[in-house]
């Protein structure tokens, strides 16, 4: 027994403190390297964080020219199903074109009433969307994590960029900063499980909080009435409570999967965002 | 000649150059129903081989790096990679010198418990010094697969090694 825990001990020290054939450090060595770099990194001193930054910014980069070959074969594969889908979408708005002719005159109309309508309630006046500062970005790596779902872009501190602004995708909101390096950032996605969103469902005045789950079509809704069953179709906008978002921002809507339940899913797609805007949290004015 | 020692300098070095690229780069493949089937740790593989195998191939320092590498892409702290790896690599150190004669199935079923140390320490590193949530059913079905996986790519890295260096 006693040989037999001499034989394991001698062979694990043998495996940590060994060098072996061509190998410039012990494995005992790194493995401390490791445990004082995740150490340092946790409590963060004045210096790690600069260094961080700066790795941070050469990583990203290189990892962007790394991933242009699997970015230049969907593009191919895009260009193919464009080329393809080009006929029948010609077809298709050719006859569009005839129906909005005739629909041209209708419009004229409504608009010129909705001008009065505007008017007369006087909502031509609302600021909420107002921004001191608001900037576009390219996104430049969408990487699959077990652990973080985020979006890294091509805007940094340099560019006045500061943690915990909102980032935005075609109007729909989409996520916030987590991390600023000097030329690039990374943004935290709605969908994932750290994010969470006080909300309020459209056309009701129930108030909850969006939470993540990893997956874009099927985000959680916490703490809601007792009792209370959503409902599919309704538009679920941001409702202002953090003091940090305006009301009124569409965010997500309730829709029903194909095995009959109601599932929530991001309005915006991120998969597809390759332009975001950057603000200071749509502060209203 | 000098280009023959280029060449021969490349092919050694190609399981670190794709340890490297696979830091850098991670592959997405799209899932088939609610699983992603294909999505695996091929670093874990490419290190648990050579590390047992060829040893002279793929030092520390440079999976200790890869790992570093892969701590900032992903935003997780850093050194939570390196850690892990080179708790495999203690792994496969250890095997390597506790027998005397390898087999594949031997060595695929002692990929068990270095794949659940390695990510047990990642585990305990992400919970402990992050406040990153995690998605352990992605975890598992990623450390299942690298399993699965592991035989396959065994084979090709035994053909590559006979292939262009006669081992």
């Amino acid at each position: 027994m006693a040989d037999n825990r001499d034989d394991f001990i001698i062979a694990l020290r043998y495996a940590l403190l060994k060098k072996g054939a061509k190998q410039k450090f012990s494995l005992f060595f790194l493995i401390l390297l490791s445990i004082s770099i995740i150490t340092l990194d946790k409590f963060s001193p004045p210096f790690m964080s600069s260094v961080r930054s700066t790795l941070n910014d050469f990583v990203y980069y290189v990892s962007v020219v790394s991933s242009q070959p699997s970015k230049y074969k969907k593009y191919l594969v895009k260009k193919t199903k464009l080329h393809y889908s080009t006929m029948k979408d010609n077809k298709y708005l050719k006859e569009e074109i005839e129906y909005l002719k005739k629909q041209k005159f209708n419009n004229a109309f409504l608009s010129t009433e909705n001008q009065i309508l505007k008017k007369a309630l006087d909502l031509s006046r609302v600021k909420s969307f107002e921004q001191d500062f608001s900037i576009s970005s390219k996104v430049i790596l969408d990487q699959e994590s077990p652990f973080l779902k985020s979006i890294l872009i091509n805007k940094g501190s340099k560019n006045g960029v500061t943690k915990g602004m909102t980032v935005f995708n075609n109007d729909y909101l989409m996520g916030t900063i987590i991390e600023v390096n000097y030329l690039t950032s990374r943004v935290l996605l709605l969908i994932d499980l750290n994010s969470k969103l006080p909300v309020l469902i459209g056309g009701t005045e129930i108030n909850g909080i969006l939470e993540g789950t990893g997956k874009k079509r099927n985000l959680q809704l916490r703490y809601l009435p007792e009792n209370y069953e959503i409902e599919p179709n309704k538009i679920i906008f941001t409702s202002g409570k953090d003091g940090f978002l305006v009301p009124g921002i569409p965010v997500a809507e309730t829709y029903l999967s194909k095995k009959n339940k109601i599932l929530i899913r991001l309005l915006g797609d991120p998969d597809q965002a390759l332009i975001v805007n950057i603000t200071n949290g749509q502060v209203e004015k | 000649m000098i280009l023959k020692i280029i060449k021969e300098k490349i092919l050694f070095s190609l399981p670190i150059i794709l340890l490297y690229y696979f830091s850098f780069y991670h592959f997405q493949i799209p899932e088939v129903g609610k699983i992603n089937f294909f999505a695996f740790n091929f670093q874990m593989i490419l290190i648990y081989f050579y590390t047992l195998k060829f040893p002279e191939v793929l030092g520390y320092g440079n999976i200790f790096l890869a790992g570093i590498i892969n701590d900032t892409v992903l935003g997780i702290p850093l050194g939570t990679t390196s850690l892990s790896y080179l708790t495999l690599s203690l792994f496969t150190n250890y095997i390597r010198n506790a027998t005397l004669r390898s087999v594949m199935t031997s060595e695929w079923f002692a990929f068990i418990p270095a794949l659940f140390f390695s990510n047990l320490i990642y585990l305990l590193i992400i919970n402990n010094f992050s406040n990153v949530s995690f998605y352990y059913t992605e975890l598992l079905q990623n450390t299942f697969f690298t399993f699965l996986f592991f035989p396959i790519f065994h084979y090709f890295f035994s053909q590559y090694q006979k292939l262009f260096f006669r081992e």
